[in-house]
């Protein structure tokens, strides 16, 4: 199957019959238009059928024949079920004796065209028709089948059960081949025929068993479901890879035989079909060159034959249940060099696996390191952006614990389908429809649902209801009003095919704003969107928003219109179309659900129809559906590349705005000492009281008094008062500049900072002044360094051998006069010549330089005080820390090489 | 609202707005400062049109039948309806009573080919209508709608907002977080007409009025006016209409949407620069903070340090001029330690020092400046400190300047000898001639007594003698006190000098920093006063 999915064929099939029942807007396969043309009469009638009307005559036309018998009759009664499948067979083969005359073989091209049909519309319409279809290839199947059926009988069980697919295939490959064998001598293809007639034995074989048996007790349609799904794990099992590609031999048959492969996918979504379709799919291949042969003389043969193994029922099933997987068997054969042998079992895998377990651990490894870094990432600073910043941190990380990781870790698990979208579009009504159960409260008020809703198959329950995805959120059984939005219930619900589950989400634009945040931490989680909107809806910039999310994201979707009003539904639909076609997505599945009356909170079934199928393909299709997940999960890797390095450049953005806030600080304070340095350097500070005291000190006469000849010996006299005076000016004035300097540094800080931004102007409130202290410690620190001038005087400043003798001086007295000397800056002056004559140009020099240095020392003490205050207030918003931004950029990178 | 009726007219709020705004820039945020500005001429162009016509909207999301509801009330086909969202794209409106409406509608910026009119022909039952704009607005929330705003201005412009809501869209964040949140205060124009009510039967309706009625209530809107209506059924229509016709009878619409805006965006005002105890920050600078500073700047510029400067230096300068000169000469023997240091001539130059003249320290006249705008601005908000702060300083470059040059001329000249101390020193020099002259008498009559010639024999008297000594030693005596007292004098007018000084400097140094100072800071702190009255009398 992986091959034939390789070639394209399935896709396009897939698209169309996707596309086409939903929306109906383009004629879905043209292969199908080919078999409606061949058949029309069969077709219209059909259209009467056809419950949702959407489709175009054409399909309608193919479809027809085998929905609309299948719906209603195949739930009721195996009988029933059987009659159809004979007016399906009998219908099918009407429309295969037109198209029969057109290949060369005529025989087998009319069987060809029967299962066609059959099998594209049954699974355009309902899985019932599958069953019909099924039946239909039955009688292809008999002639194998006798054989096959005998072979394969002890398959029967393993079909009956479903689950055992695995054991099924061995068994059924085995029988494949053999029955191949005798097929196959018909064409050089045979083998492939024969696989094809096998798989279609099964296919026709599953439904009819399904019906009687298994199917007969329940409604029709989920009995094909449920059909289809044990079919689909057969068949992916096995046969699976040969389903979709047999469903597309079969349509490509009866529509064109070379485009047969896109057509026939188009069924695959029922299992039966695929399985008949398998079986057809086989010859297809096989043929290679001319599908239409292969498949025509197949499905001759089980048309023929379809009918009695229809009618055997529960012997049919078995059949089919063997069939399907030789039909396997072959078709991978085919598939690879037409090898009957066990190749399809390891093709299966494949799909199943895409990674290499060793690759698989490096990606994981890889993701690990990538979530531990995104987690230690944190946001200190409200910069702008920032709530995004943290809100894109956030989802990343659940995002990765919540989905990437778990989906990783198993591949293989049940995809999750997350149904998202407006208020009131209709998304709990619909799951509630889906499950045939009122799983999620529905109502008129908005917003209805505040807690997601999860609903999968009993057999899936415990990977949601234990495991990882979405491990964040408390799993829970009802819906409760305290369960509130940390939490999630899980419902299980046979309704549901297995493998996939449908998850119901709060809206995405209501008043309540916490639903926007979970619906779009769900969609995170999700392997598909299901995107809900409805006729009124559709044009909401929210609801675009959440479209072009899913486009970005590369997330895999299929959109439901809904509430859409019968008599306007062309006109919107038309509408919708365009506006999804200009936007780019109009390869999407759509899918109409009609404002119908609701009834306890579900839709009428055959509103939903469409979607039940293309679960069910989903469900039955495992490569489909875990190609859908592999998409899904590529397109949020691919968003990696770009998000995780937002986060980082958002970071470094902190850290640089961090530095530039400390850069601020550093320069306004450094300023603050230039200006300090420039007012002790050009004379500045020898103003004002400083000058008049100097005025007094020298006029007074103090500063002779100070000088005293040795020789008499006598102590000093001082004036105590007028030196200490003068000594608290110079006190003062220095202490005026440093604050006044500090005063203009802390303004300069905050204006800068504000000037930066808003959290600039946050942090720095209150802190445009200097701290209280800075007066207090200013003058201690002068004080104290007048002190040290004054020891330096005295010590250092030991008088020139000539002076001393002849003079002593007051220290205290000659420190003044230093300092003066020091902050008059020009290297004249009286206080700088007595100075100098007192104590040497050298000693000068030396006690400057030192009390020039401790005095800066004292400064840059204060200041850093006063510059710690920013630092503390940066550091109390938060400090980023610039490594782990390399750390996530290397986390990409290293998430890129293991991808 | 009851309220409003009570509450002054709103042409003095407007004038209150236009003095906020008059006062705002700079100091409010100018996002707020555009919607004030925009406000006012809205109300402006509003007022000035015809009060005869309410202009009513009907405003909602795409595909909630605003042109349904607008066709069920004009009773005609006006605006087409469809299935297609979004469907409108251009305002339509419907005039009852045309005459007067046309600038009114000029100002809605209403296409020619989307106005419409009933005239009263048409109409017999509309007479309650009259004076009715009908919009029928573009919906805003549609893809559409991202790029067109006319939606959003016409809510904006309307005196009577009628939200249309539909069963599927009431709750939409759209619509609430972007309008309804925003419309507290505006009940008495604000309708909102849940439409579609075909569509859910009795029950299901009844539950959602309530619903309804509750998540208004949450956001807001007191008393919320919710009408069901069903375009389709035409169920509501009429209640509806009497609701707008009410409106549209009481001509207040207008006037009232116009208050409500006023008040939200004086909430919106008082958010941001909240009244508080701003009124009562000092609207002027007060004696006491202008002493303040004046000690401050007087302290900067060393008033007292040379006051004493002056008195010392007096002193020590007046002893040459009038002191007993005997100490004086003696002193000179003295050796000199700087002519040890053959520093000479240093000693002129620190008499030279003594002649500098007064200069203000820029750091400290900083600081006096800043405590000033500290003090004066405690309590405001940070904004108005910041333009306290920054008015204060706006020629505190230039003041240091101003003031020491302001004060050179006051300066003392110490240097300065004045005419009574050159007296003093002839005295004092007499009495040493005085002194010379009795020394000599004295050691002629000890030496050569009676040798001498009859017009000198009383030299050689020796009897004089005693009293030749007494005499000198009462000289040197009075020399002595004379130059005691005179030093006394001195420092005496040196003291009178200095207070005198001190007195004038003070003068200068509070004229200077009352022009530069606090003119500027007090024009500032009125701008403040101002805008907080206007934000009083906007509020009250």
């Amino acid at each position: 199957m992986n091959t034939a999915m390789d070639d394209g064929r399935q896709e396009g099939p897939g698209e169309q019959t996707l596309s086409f029942r939903p929306v109906g807007d383009e004629d879905p396969a043209e292969g199908r238009a080919d078999g409606a043309s061949d058949a029309p009469d069969a077709f219209d009638a059909f259209d009467a059928f056809g419950t949702k009307g959407r489709r175009k005559p054409a399909r309608g036309g193919r479809s027809a024949p085998a929905e609309p018998p299948a719906p209603k009759t195949s739930p009721t009664s195996e009988e029933a079920a059987a009659s159809e499948a004979a007016e399906a067979a009998i219908s099918a083969e009407v429309a295969a004796d037109e198209p029969s005359a057109d290949p060369d073989a005529p025989p087998s091209t009319e069987p060809a065209a029967t299962t066609d049909p059959a099998t594209t519309d049954p699974a355009t319409a309902v899985p019932v028709a599958s069953d019909e279809r099924a039946d239909e290839a039955d009688p292809g199947a008999p002639v194998d089948s006798a054989d096959v059926s005998d072979a394969l009988e002890p398959g029967k069980p393993a079909v009956a059960s479903g689950e055992p697919a695995d054991e099924a295939d061995p068994v059924a490959s085995g029988d494949a081949p053999t029955t191949a064998a005798p097929d196959t001598t018909a064409l050089g293809t045979t083998a492939l025929g024969t696989t094809a007639l096998g798989t279609a034995d099964l296919g026709t074989a599953g439904p009819g068993a399904a019906d009687p048996g298994t199917a007969g007790p329940e409604a029709a349609a989920p009995g094909t479901a449920d059909h289809e799904a044990e079919a689909s794990e057969l068949g992916t099992a096995g046969p699976g890879t040969g389903n979709p590609d047999a469903p597309e031999a079969d349509t490509a048959d009866p529509a064109e035989p070379k485009p047969a492969a896109p057509p026939h996918e188009a069924p695959a979504g029922d299992p039966a079909s695929k399985e008949s379709a398998d079986g057809t799919t086989g010859a297809a291949p096989a043929e290679g060159g001319e599908p239409e042969e292969a498949g025509e003389p197949e499905a001759e043969r089980p048309s023929l034959f379809v009918k009695p193994a229809a009618l055997g029922g529960p012997g049919a099933r078995k059949k089919a249940a063997g069939a399907a997987p030789s039909a396997e068997g072959p078709s991978d054969a085919q598939d690879e060099g037409e090898q009957p042998g066990g190749e399809a079992v390891p093709g299966h895998p494949k799909v199943e696996e895409d990674l290499p377990a060793e690759a698989a651990e490096t990606l994981q490894s890889a993701l690990d390191t990538l979530r531990e870094a995104v987690a230690d990432l944190r946001f200190g600073l409200d910069l702008p952006g920032v709530e995004e910043a943290r809100q894109a941190q956030a989802d990343l990380l659940a995002q990765l614990e919540g989905y990437v990781l778990p989906r990783v870790r198993t591949s293989a698990a049940p995809a999750l389908i997350v149904i998202a979208g407006s208020t009131g579009a209709g998304k709990s009504t619909l799951v509630n429809t889906l499950a045939e159960k009122n799983v999620s409260r529905t109502g008129v008020r908005r917003p209805t649902t505040g807690t997601p809703v999860l609903v999968c198959h009993p057999d899936d329950r415990k990977w949601f209801a234990e495991g990882d995805l979405l491990g964040g959120l408390e799993r829970v059984d009802q819906p409760s009003p305290e369960a509130g939005l940390r939490s999630m219930v899980v419902v299980s619900t046979e309704k549901l095919p297995q493998g996939v589950a449908l998850l119901d989400t709060p809206d995405i634009d209501s008043v309540v704003e916490e639903h926007h945040e979970v619906a779009h931490r769900m969609l995170d989680a999700a392997d598909l969107w299901i995107f809900v909107t409805t006729a009124a809806r559709y044009a909401d910039a929210p609801a675009w928003g959440l479209l072009k999310l899913a486009k970005e994201r590369g997330a895999r979707l299929a959109i439901v219109l809904s509430r859409v009003q019968p008599r306007s539904a062309e006109v919107v639909l038309k509408h919708f179309v365009r506006m999804l076609t200009e936007y780019g997505l109009g390869e999407i599945d759509r899918f109409v659900v009609h404002e119908t009356k609701v009834t306890e909170g579900r839709l009428p079934d055959s509103e939903v129809t469409d979607l039940r199928l293309w679960l069910a393909e989903l469900s039955v299709d495992e490569e489909r559906r875990a190609q859908a997940v592999r998409e899904t999960l590529n397109g949020v890797l691919n968003s990696f590349r770009t998000r995780v390095p937002a986060l980082a450049k958002h970071l470094e953005g902190q850290v640089a705005f961090r530095a530039e806030l400390r850069g601020d600080v550093e320069a306004a304070f450094r300023g603050a000492l230039g200006e300090i340095e420039k007012a002790s350097k050009n004379g500045s500070l020898l103003h004002g009281e400083v000058l008049a005291r100097w005025q007094d000190f020298a006029g007074s006469g103090d500063l002779m008094r100070s000088l005293q000849l040795r020789k008499r010996g006598r102590a000093a006299k001082q004036a105590p008062e007028r030196v200490l005076a003068f000594k608290a000016a110079i006190r003062a004035g220095l202490e005026s500049v440093i604050v006044a300097a500090a005063n203009r540094a802390s303004e300069e800080v905050v204006a800068r900072w504000r000037h930066r931004s808003e959290l600039g102007a946050e942090l720095g409130d209150g802190l445009d002044r200097p701290s209280d202290n800075l007066v207090r410690h200013t003058g201690r620190a002068i004080a104290s360094w007048q002190e040290h001038l004054g020891d330096l005087v005295r010590t250092d400043g030991v008088a020139k051998r000539s002076v001393s003798k002849l003079v002593s001086f007051d220290p205290d007295s000659l420190a003044l006069i230093f300092t003066v000397a020091m902050f008059s800056g020009n290297g004249e002056g009286v206080p700088h010549r007595l100075v100098n004559a007192l104590l040497g140009a050298e000693s000068l020099r030396g006690i400057g330089a030192k009390a020039l240095s401790d005095l800066r020392a004292r400064i840059g003490m204060l200041f850093d005080e006063e510059s710690m205050r920013y630092v503390q207030a940066l550091d109390s918003a938060g400090i980023p820390d610039e490594s782990v931004a390399t750390r996530l950029y290397q986390a990409t990178y290293n998430l890129e090489v293991a991808r | 609202m009851t309220t409003m009726t009570t509450r002054p007219g709103l042409a003095p709020r407007l004038s209150a707005l236009t003095k906020v705004v008059e006062h705002g820039p700079g100091r409010l945020d100018r996002k707020l400062l555009d919607e004030a500005n925009t406000l006012l001429q809205q109300a402006g162009e509003r007022l000035k049109l015809s009060s005869e016509h309410t202009v009513v909207a009907l405003a909602g999301g795409t595909g909630s039948g605003k042109s349904s509801l607008f066709n069920a009330i004009s009773g005609l086909e006006l605006s087409p309806t469809g299935v297609r969202r979004p469907t409108t794209a251009r305002t339509h409106a419907c005039v009852w009573g045309l005459e007067g409406a046309g600038p009114l509608l000029d100002w809605l910026q209403i296409q020619w080919r989307h106005r419409f009119s009933r005239a009263s022909a048409l109409d017999k039952g509309d007479s309650q209508l009259h004076g009715l704009i009908l919009l029928d607005l573009p919906d805003h929330d549609s893809i559409r709608a991202l790029t067109d705003t006319e939606a959003d201005r016409l809510i904006g412009l309307a005196d009577l907002v009628v939200w249309v809501l539909d069963p599927q869209k009431y709750a939409d964040a759209s619509t609430h977080r972007r309008y309804v949140t925003e419309l507290a205060g505006h009940d008495a124009v604000t309708v909102f007409a849940l439409n579609q009510a075909d569509r859910l039967t009795k029950e299901e309706l009844a539950e959602l009025v309530i619903d309804l009625n509750d998540l208004l209530r949450r956001e807001g809107v007191e008393h919320p006016s919710v009408v069901p209506t069903s375009a389709v059924t035409g169920r509501g229509i009429e209640s509806l209409r009497s609701v707008i016709a009410t409106a549209v009878a009481r001509r207040r619409a207008a006037i009232q949407k116009l208050e409500a805006d006023l008040h939200r965006l004086e909430q919106r005002l008082g958010k941001a620069m909240p009244l508080g105890e701003a009124l009562s920050s000092p609207s002027a600078v007060d004696e006491a903070r202008r002493m303040g500073l004046t000690d401050a700047l007087c302290d900067a510029v060393g008033v007292p340090a040379v006051g004493e400067a002056m008195e010392n230096v007096y002193a020590e300068r007046s002893n040459q001029w009038v002191g007993w000169p005997y100490p004086r000469w003696i002193s000179k023997f003295r050796s000199n330690p700087l002519k040890s240091l053959r520093l000479q001539d240093v000693e002129d130059e620190i008499r030279g020092i003594t002649t500098g003249s007064v200069s203000a320290q820029s750091a400290e006249v900083a600081n006096a400046v800043q405590a000033l705008a500290d003090g004066l601005s405690m309590g405001m908000h940070p904004v108005w400190r910041t333009a306290v702060h920054r008015a204060a300083r706006s020629r505190s470059a230039q003041l240091p300047q101003a003031l020491t040059e302001d004060l050179a001329e006051v300066a003392p000249q110490l240097d300065r000898v004045p005419a009574w101390w050159r007296v003093l020193q002839i005295w004092q020099y007499v009495l040493v001639v005085a002194f010379v002259a009795g020394l000599a008498w004295l050691a002629v009559g000890l030496l050569v007594p009676g040798q001498l010639p009859p017009a000198l024999e009383l030299l050689g008297d020796t009897a004089a003698l005693p009293w030749v000594g007494l005499m000198m030693a009462s000289v040197l005596g009075l020399g002595a006190l004379s130059g005691i007292a005179s030093r006394n004098f001195v420092e005496l007018g040196a003291s009178r000098e200095r207070e005198r000084l001190e007195r004038e400097m003070r003068r200068r140094v509070a004229a200077v920093s009352a022009t530069m100072v606090v003119e500027p800071v007090e024009r500032e702190l009125a701008r403040h006063h101002a805008f907080y009255t206007a934000m009083r009398d906007l509020s009250v």
